[in-house]
């Protein structure tokens, strides 16, 4: 008889906290907390007014409640909408100057901010709950006109791109979680890549919940001008705690004519433990707009992490002969539940969307896969592509397929297509024959069943992504 | 090395195998023939400890109950089967699970596992031995594999793995005359003291490329003859029907 | 609207003689329907056409009470010519023939005024509508081990007497065990701008076989809806074929209950629309045992400004294992305004189950149209060959080759 049971759930191995003196806004959303936020960041008042005005339509917003997975209601006046660390009140000229508890951190999460130890070819920008600690390689990329700093460091220093560009692809008032984000938003990068230079390294967002009882809203803007490329990944973690935490960011893409942005994203916020309890909310709200010709948006996306995700990166192919894609991954187990997927609005003629998502759930999860192509009838000789696949371990767990499809235009074409299925006790059979254990095996099918998605990321990702893939299910088989 | 004695096997109470007993040495190679429906699948799936069947008996490999085994545990041990239908794994590369494979034994055996280079090395020279284009190394696992590319993908499995003891189950069906040299030749090149082999085969002609040691008549659930290579062909001749 | 909701209920309730319980009932149904009123398309199922707002453009002064004391005529030329058929036939709402001339009188049972129940709908608010306002409510029994020798037509006839009213119709369909029946629903259109509801509950026993082929042909400025309930037990098969073509606006909403084990449904449609004219089909096909299958295909040809919708979605209980579903949809888009939207949906909560869906739509292959007129077609034939072509392959899924036959007539597709 099987001697080695599989292991229960393996630790979250990034649920440590980090004990470290914070300054926080006062408890609760108010327009004092706001003002407290936009001082703390030493905003102009167009900042302010900005986030005031999104204060006030929120007031006669909804929390939208179409999704398949429900949450118990949100106290907003009991979340923390602002949360630092005290030794970054006045930010560190340098890294070397930076908290060592913070330094320390990040080398735990595997993400080593000092100049030494650095990451190969990728730039950090570390923000830890409502903060950018550190951003590494800035003045490398100095050198080639990238501008990658905070969001408040851009709103500083360059006011001109932010006033123009913020709120352009995800408006104030788009609906309940943006519309918050953009009153109470507190951190995440800004990228701005010059006209034809193709950005020299990997971009990459690392972000850490870390203090309780306390919400991240960051926001993203990343502009791509004429015929530049950038490929930027973020990375998500928080320590395991039994609350729930809620996330709400907003991440705005903008690719000029001839511009390439590639957006990959390892998400792993905790999920809960194996009963449900604790876990971050994903509510998150990003997306790109195709602005000018030929220009291309690609979002790749591994989801394995948070308690609930509910998300749909989404290209609006505004520009003639854009492109826009979306390969992504959503794992579910224990209680975790997702409703992700994209949206394709094609605007422009010849526009090309491209979509594959892989869904795998577990144990009593829950997962959805919602998307819309929308081509409008104005975007000629448009095509897109949409294949959905899940995979069930176990009948304890649901997979859902909801595709909006709408074609006004006889000169474009669509095509979708969805298979569900689940890893045959055959292929088991013959990977252990090989030698292989039960988990090694569903990890190595697993992989090859999300291999299209898998191989969209960055060499270094991928590897980690695979590793997680597999963590991920585990205990899942048995 | 192999020793079966009473197995007894059945099939939501369907008795499949009864009264089977079996004994094979190092470096013995042994032919079970056998009808459509003799129980000849049955046996190597035993062996190779797939679930669903109600078994009694014993089965020692090495002096070590195989029942007490997992699937996994037995191809540590040694035991590999080369499947009938072999199956297709979409998206994962052949390399690769290979390179899993290989590396999994190893590590239960306590040996040092091969980085990529060494395994590339390992799996060049092994393909070219067994004429096997490198190429669909690269592929996807048997996906879009011709029936005879499966089956040779089996024995450079098996190559590669080096197995104390080989179960070729029907390896030959389905194959043209140069694939079933192939085969042929890559089961005589890994013949050595230490090795056995049980070959599973409905027709005669495998075994005029692969000389057995022994010959068994599977019939209703138990081996009701055994003999040397002529029995072989005695049984083409006759034919199962003719032989009771 | 309200108000002449309220006037004609209670002309209604004065004018037929329901019994204490039935008008009980009637008027809860009605309070649901003024509490809801006509769907609309913040409701995630008329998502992609909002009724109420198709309703209010298309139909002035919509009223609800039909005098049906005196008969209506029937227009014997446009029942259907060489197929030998049992009759009902509804003109402007009022049953005006039950004719089952080729069956055994004792197999067969109809009752005519059936009380209406208590259903534990709370989220169809044109059913709250067709329970409050329909006359009369039928039911149709097929007595166990006995199919009919010749297919069931219902005609539904409106003439041109029938000006802005609300038609509703309730009928239910019961197969006993080892039963089969062929039932073709047949509609004809003269009148303007009425709103047509209608309800059908199938209830398809142990081994039974029920056929179903609604036709909606002929061009027409009418509003409707139909409603399907279809509850299947072990072994017994659903095949239902939609020609969705006539009518200003149809939905047709197919909700298929797989509650025995090997149980099957198919459901094929076609859409042929021109003008402005918008056809949905919604179908939600229930597996909730193991071994069911469930099988859809639909196809559209749209011109003009036409649109169509298909909502089609597969639930797989936990318990279904072994479910095999299968749903496609495709369509031809010809002009520039036309519009086709689909809503394939998967809810899957059972792991050894396989389901796919798969949805395109785009232009004729110009390549084709090219090789057709390089072989001597014009570009007219050669897209009429190509459109036959891409629909006959739906109506090769009838399995009853009379029908089949009469079906490729009506929609003039010759082989």
């Amino acid at each position: 008889m099987r001697e080695k049971q599989i292991d229960k759930l393996k630790d979250y191995k990034y649920g440590f906290t980090t004990d470290i003196e914070n300054i926080r806004a006062p408890k609760g959303l108010s327009k004092e907390v706001i003002e407290f936020i936009s001082k703390a960041k030493k905003e102009p008042k167009w900042m302010l007014d900005w986030r005031m005005k999104a204060f006030e339509r929120l007031k006669n917003l909804k929390e939208p409640n179409w999704q398949k997975p429900k949450y118990p209601k949100i106290d907003y006046q009991d979340i923390y909408y602002y949360s630092a660390p005290k030794s970054t009140s006045t930010k560190p000229k340098n890294i070397d100057e930076l908290d060592p508890k913070l330094l320390e951190t990040y080398k735990k999460l595997g993400i080593p901010l000092q100049e030494q130890q650095r990451l190969n070819g990728i730039a950090v920008d570390a923000v830890f709950d409502s903060v950018s600690v550190a951003t590494t390689f800035k003045d490398k990329l100095n050198e080639v006109g990238v501008i990658f700093c905070s969001i408040s460091e851009a709103i500083q220093k360059h006011p001109e791109l932010v006033k123009k560009y913020i709120g352009s692809v995800i408006p104030l008032t788009d609906h309940y979680f943006a519309t918050l984000n953009s009153a109470v938003f507190t951190d995440g990068s800004f990228v701005y890549i010059p006209p034809g230079v193709r950005c020299p390294m990997e971009l990459s967002t690392y972000f850490r919940i870390n203090a309780s009882q306390t919400g991240q809203f960051e926001r993203t803007l990343i502009i791509a001008d004429k015929g530049s490329y950038v490929s930027y990944l973020e990375g998500c973690t928080a320590p395991m705690r039994d609350e729930n935490q809620l996330h709400a960011a907003n991440v705005e893409l903008v690719a000029l004519d001839d511009a390439e942005i590639k957006y990959s994203t390892v998400q792993n916020w905790y999920p809960g433990d194996e009963n449900g309890k604790g876990g971050i909310y994903n509510f998150v709200t990003k997306r790109g707009l195709c602005k000018g010709t030929n220009s291309k948006i690609s979002w790749t996306q591994v989801e394995t992490g948070s308690a609930i995700t509910w998300k749909y990166p989404s290209c609006v192919l505004q520009g003639d002969n854009s492109i826009g894609e979306f390969y992504s991954i959503a794992i579910t187990n224990n209680y975790q539940k997702a409703d992700t997927g994209t949206k394709m609005i094609h605007l422009g003629k010849n526009t090309k969307s491209k979509i594959i998502s892989k869904g795998i759930s577990a144990g009593f999860s829950d997962m959805t896969y919602r998307g819309l192509v929308d081509i409008s009838s104005k975007a000629k000789n448009s095509r897109n592509y949409t294949q959905c696949d899940s995979l069930l371990m176990g009948n304890k767990c649901g997979a859902h397929t909801v595709p909006y499809i709408k074609n006004k235009n006889p000169e474009s074409n669509i095509a979708h297509e969805a298979t569900t299925s689940k890893i045959s006790e055959e292929q088991l059979y013959y990977c252990q024959q090989r030698g292989l254990n039960p988990e090694e095996a569903v990890g190595l099918i697993v992989n090859g069943f999300c291999k299209e998605v898998l191989q969209q990321l960055p060499m270094e990702f991928a590897v980690e992504a695979q590793k997680l893939v597999g963590i991920s299910l585990e205990g899942s088989v048995g | 090395m192999l020793k079966i004695k009473n197995l007894k096997a059945d099939v939501e109470s369907k008795s499949i195998l009864n009264n089977f007993n079996l004994e094979i040495k190092p470096g013995e190679v042994h032919a079970i023939m056998g009808p459509n429906g003799s129980g000849k699948s049955t046996l190597s799936n035993i062996l190779s400890g797939k679930k669903g069947y109600d078994v009694s008996g014993e089965i020692l490999f090495e002096n070590k109950n195989l029942f007490e085994l997992e699937t996994e545990e037995r191809a540590h041990k040694g035991i590999f089967l080369a499947f009938q239908y072999p199956l297709e794994i979409p998206g994962v590369n052949t390399n690769i699970f290979l390179k899993t494979s290989l590396n999994a034994i190893k590590k239960a055996r306590g040996e040092k596992e091969l980085d990529a280079i060494e395994f590339l090395k390992l799996v060049k020279l092994k393909a070219k031995e067994l004429k096997f284009d490198e190429e669909k190394l690269n592929r996807q696992l048997n996906v879009g594999f011709s029936g005879g590319e499966k089956k040779k993908n089996e024995i450079l499995q098996m190559s590669i793995l080096n197995p104390k003891l080989s179960i070729l189950d029907e390896t030959d069906s389905g194959l043209d005359i140069d694939a079933l040299k192939i085969v042929a030749d890559g089961v005589n090149s890994l013949r050595k003291k230490d090795n056995s082999f049980l070959i599973i085969t409905h027709y005669q002609r495998l075994l005029d490329y692969i000389k057995p040691d022994y010959v068994h008549v599977l019939m209703n659930g138990h081996i009701i003859k055994s003999g040397g290579p002529e029995l072989a062909l005695e049984l083409e001749n006759k034919g199962y029907e003719n032989f009771n | 609207m309200e108000e002449q909701l309220k006037i004609d209920f209670e002309k209604l309730l004065e004018n037929s003689n329901f019994s204490k319980k039935n008008a009980e009932i009637k008027r809860k149904n009605f309070d649901n329907f003024i509490e809801k009123g006509f769907p609309n398309r913040r409701e995630e199922n008329w998502k992609f056409s909002d009724l109420n707002q198709i309703i209010s453009k298309n139909i002035k002064n919509l009223s609800f009470y039909n005098d049906l004391s005196k008969p209506n005529k029937i227009d014997q030329s446009i029942y259907i010519d060489g197929l030998e058929h049992n009759k009902l036939v509804f003109v402007n709402g009022r049953i005006e023939k039950i004719e089952f001339d080729y069956e055994e009188k004792n197999k067969i049972e109809i009752l005519d005024d059936l009380v209406l129940e208590k259903s534990n709908n709370t989220t169809n608010s044109l059913l709250f509508l067709n329970n409050a306002f329909v006359s009369k409510y039928f039911k149709l029994i097929v007595k166990k081990n006995y199919s009919l020798q010749k297919p069931l037509v219902i005609y539904n006839i409106t003439n041109k007497d029938l000006v802005s009213k609300n038609i509703n119709l309730k009928v239910d369909i019961f197969l006993e065990e080892n039963s089969s029946l062929k039932l073709i629903e047949f509609s004809n259109d003269k009148s303007t701008t009425n709103f047509i509801n209608i309800n059908y509950n199938f209830n398809v026993q142990k081994n039974s076989i029920l056929k179903n082929y609604k036709i909606d042909n002929n061009s027409n400025s009418n509003i409707k809806y139909c409603f399907n309930n279809i509850s299947q037990d072990a072994n017994s098969v659903s095949e239902i074929f939609l020609l969705s073509s006539g009518s200003e606006f149809i939905k047709n909403e197919i909700n298929c209950n797989l509650n025995g084990k090997y149980s099957s449904a198919f459901v094929n449609g076609v859409f042929i629309l021109n003008e402005t004219k918008h056809h949905e089909i919604k179908t939600n096909i229930n597996h909730i045992v193991e071994n069911t299958k469930s099988y859809q295909l639909i196809k559209g040809v749209l011109e003009d400004t036409s649109k169509a919708v298909y909502q089609g979605k597969i639930f797989v209980d936990s318990k279904a294992q072994k479910t095999d579903g299968y749903q496609l949809s495709k369509a031809i888009l010809l002009n520039d305004n036309t519009e086709f939207n689909a809503k394939p949906e998967l809810e899957i909560y059972a792991d050894d189950v396989k389901c796919s869906h798969g949805s395109a739509s785009g232009s004729l292959n110009e390549d084709s149209i090219f090789y057709l007129m390089s072989r001597g077609l014009n570009y007219k034939e050669a897209k009429k060959l190509l459109i036959n072509g891409f629909l006959l392959d739906v109506v090769e899924k009838i399995t009853d080759s009379e029908i089949k036959n009469l079906i490729k007539n009506i929609m003039s597709l010759k082989q």
